[in-house]
């Protein structure tokens, strides 16, 4: 059969049952539709979780030493530099990146103008050395390494840090809003072996420093300041602390399906992995999945009950419309003509709910970023927007409602094909 | 043009009796001939019609039409057959409600290979059969004796060579009746094939050659007079 005749037909056959049509597209486009909106705001919720809450790399694993180990009592299970280059050797490691705590409390003391805002705080600091190359893709001032006694240490401010104090912090004491721009060369005093609520962990003075900002990243220390490795270095000798083991060695996997591998060395070498973030991330991200899916399902629920729907609402127009089927096979119509015609009418039905449930889906999403822009308060890590549509979802969409209608229409279609044209005609 | 031979046809009645409605039957019509079926309700005229158009081919014996053998033709082979060896004219005309006349005519066009200019033939074809007014009226918008003019014309849209009508005037007064005749035999002289089963006197009067059904066999009641020739309607 022709397209274009094919095509006729259908439009005469829809023209005449418009209603039925459009129930039945409206049962599709729910479904659909439903199907699209949920999956759209999970995907956005749990792109919100991978990338602003919980950043993580899937080709980083963080090395820690073991919390408590035999082999640390009698000298080994620690970070030391042959552990570090024997991390570096292991297969599918592409770089090791060393990383060590200033091992002295510390606490920066302000009393200024802040941004434009006068501003008198005291809080305790935590400081992590990290290798240059692991931040320095996030570095916006200066290199990052240390100038030494008496020079402004570079730091870098977690970019989540910096999210909880423009939506809590600051609205709350009335201080500006800062972007990690804006914050590039701000400096404040950092004073080492100090703690407001412990006692000092080094005998001897305090030493004051400067801290000076030089950009923020995910990978900076969330509570705290990421400064260069040799200035934690250099402290911790300052101070006769251990200078010699690494609190922590970040591993680049040649690629994400090497992590395993490289997860199960480490453990073999009597090391820890720190997986909390990633786990944390996992946690959230499969209650997100979890929570999608039974929406999803739910949609999908929907979708069986709109196919359903066209099952019934075809079988009564096939049945209603037996006559007419009888006269088109009298006029040339084969039996897989006659399915054509009925599975066309379906597809387009289909197509049509399809397509405009996914409209509405995505309507509705502009909608709901619109109102919680609006009306929902700015809590940290609110996203622009809640949603998520890549281009699969919205073409999945529109191919559910069409599989959809298919499916509801494949037993009418083949009754269509199988009518008895002589009893049809008969009398 | 038609040649049936030991044709027998059974089927399962409401009460799960076999009833033979053909038993045995055979019959040859020659091209350009106009012959009338005649026969009492029930004696298997509308089954005989359905066998040699195609719609029905579950039955013993052999049926050619136009030298096409019928029985193990697939579907599609069936198909074809019915869209380019045959028209058929129903007594309820059978005409597709929503479409306008002219859209009926063009019905068997969307069947097989795209005709050219197919909308003027659909249109010529009505003005043959007097309708080049109405072609756009939909057939509730049209007398009894207009339907069957359009399912006339529909039956002639890819000019077969034979044409099967079961009874054609059942549904028509007298006078449209009489008009409906008088079309076939113009279509008859211009040398197509009629076969028609019918109750009406003046149907069988206007045939060349009047059969009767009955147990089963045909059984020649008029013989013919004359087969015309000429060219397509």
């Amino acid at each position: 059969m022709r397209l274009d005749a094919l095509s006729r037909l259908v439009r005469l056959s829809l023209a005449r049952e418009r209603k039925g049509a459009f129930f039945s597209a409206f049962g599709v486009a729910m479904g659909v539709g439903a199907l699209v909106f949920f999956l759209g705001l999970g995907l956005g919720v749990g792109r919100v979780i991978r990338e602003d809450i919980f950043p993580t790399d899937a080709r980083l694993v963080d090395v820690v030493p073991p919390a408590v180990s035999l082999g640390s009592l009698l000298g080994g299970g620690k970070l030391d530099a042959p552990t570090v280059e024997r991390l570096r050797a292991l297969p599918g490691v592409e770089a090791a990146y060393r990383k060590m705590n200033v091992r002295v409390p510390a606490v920066t003391r302000y009393d200024g103008v802040f941004f434009g805002s006068r501003l008198r705080m005291g809080m305790e600091v935590l400081a992590l050395g990290v290798e240059p190359a692991l931040v320095q893709g996030d570095v916006q001032l200066g290199e990052f390494k240390d100038a030494g006694e008496g020079q402004p240490i570079p730091s870098l401010v977690s970019t989540r840090l910096l999210e909880l104090y423009n939506k809590t912090f600051a609205p709350a004491r009335k201080l500006p809003q800062l972007s990690a721009n804006m914050l590039v060369g701000f400096g404040f005093p950092v004073e080492f072996n100090r703690s407001y609520v412990a006692a000092a962990s080094a005998s001897g003075a305090t030493q004051a420093a400067q801290a000076q900002v030089v950009g923020a990243s995910d990978r900076a220390l969330l509570a705290g300041i990421t400064i260069p490795l040799e200035a934690a270095i250099r402290l911790n000798r300052a101070f006769g602390m251990d200078a010699e083991n690494y609190s922590g060695v970040t591993l680049v996997a040649t690629d994400p399906s090497r992590v395993p591998a490289i997860v199960d060395a480490v453990r073999g070498m009597g090391l820890e992995i720190d997986d909390q973030e990633r786990r944390m991330a996992e946690n959230s991200g499969a209650a997100v999945a979890l929570t999608t899916a039974a929406l999803a399902l739910l949609s999908i629920l929907i979708c069986l009950l709109a196919a359903v729907n066209i099952a019934h609402a075809l079988s009564a127009s096939v049945r209603a419309r037996a006559r007419e089927i009888g006269v088109m096979q009298a006029v040339g119509a084969s039996r897989s003509d006659i399915r054509a015609i009925v599975l066309a009418e379906a597809a387009v039905v289909g197509l049509a709910g399809g397509a405009s449930g996914t409209a509405a889906a995505l309507l509705l999403a502009l909608g709901v970023d619109k109102l919680a822009a609006g009306y929902l308060p700015n809590f940290p890590f609110k996203p622009d927007s809640f949603f998520s549509f890549p281009w699969p979802v919205v073409v999945g969409g529109v191919l559910l409602g069409l599989a959809a209608a298919l499916a509801g229409a494949y037993f009418p279609s083949r009754r269509a094909a199988a009518t008895d044209p002589a009893r049809t005609l008969a009398g | 043009m038609i040649q049936a031979r030991d044709v027998t046809k059974e089927y399962v009645d409401g009460d799960g009796t076999r009833v033979r409605v053909l038993d045995g039957m055979s019959l040859d019509v020659a091209e350009g001939e106009f012959v009338a079926v005649v026969g009492s309700s029930g004696s298997g005229k509308s089954t005989l019609l359905h066998l040699l158009g195609g719609l029905d081919v579950d039955y013993r014996g052999e049926v050619a039409v136009g030298g096409v053998k019928l029985r193990g033709l697939r579907d599609k082979a069936l198909a074809r057959f019915r869209n380019t060896h045959v028209g058929f004219v129903f007594q309820s005309f059978h005409l597709i409600p929503n479409l306008s006349a002219v859209e009926n005519v063009l019905l068997p066009s969307h069947f097989g290979a795209a005709p050219v200019e197919a909308r003027k033939r659909a249109e010529h074809l009505l003005e043959r059969v007097g309708l080049g007014a109405k072609k756009d009226r939909v057939p509730v918008r049209l007398s009894g004796g207009e339907r069957q003019r359009v399912a006339i014309a529909r039956a002639l849209f890819n000019r077969p060579r034979l044409l099967l009508c079961d009874e054609p005037t059942g549904n028509l007064d007298a006078a449209t009746g009489t008009g409906v005749i008088a079309l076939f035999q113009e279509l008859h002289r211009e040398g197509l094939t009629v076969l028609c089963v019918t109750h009406e006197e003046r149907m069988s009067a206007a045939a060349g050659r009047v059969l009767r059904l009955q147990e089963g066999r045909l059984v020649e009641e008029r013989a013919g007079l004359h087969v015309a020739t000429g060219g397509s309607p």
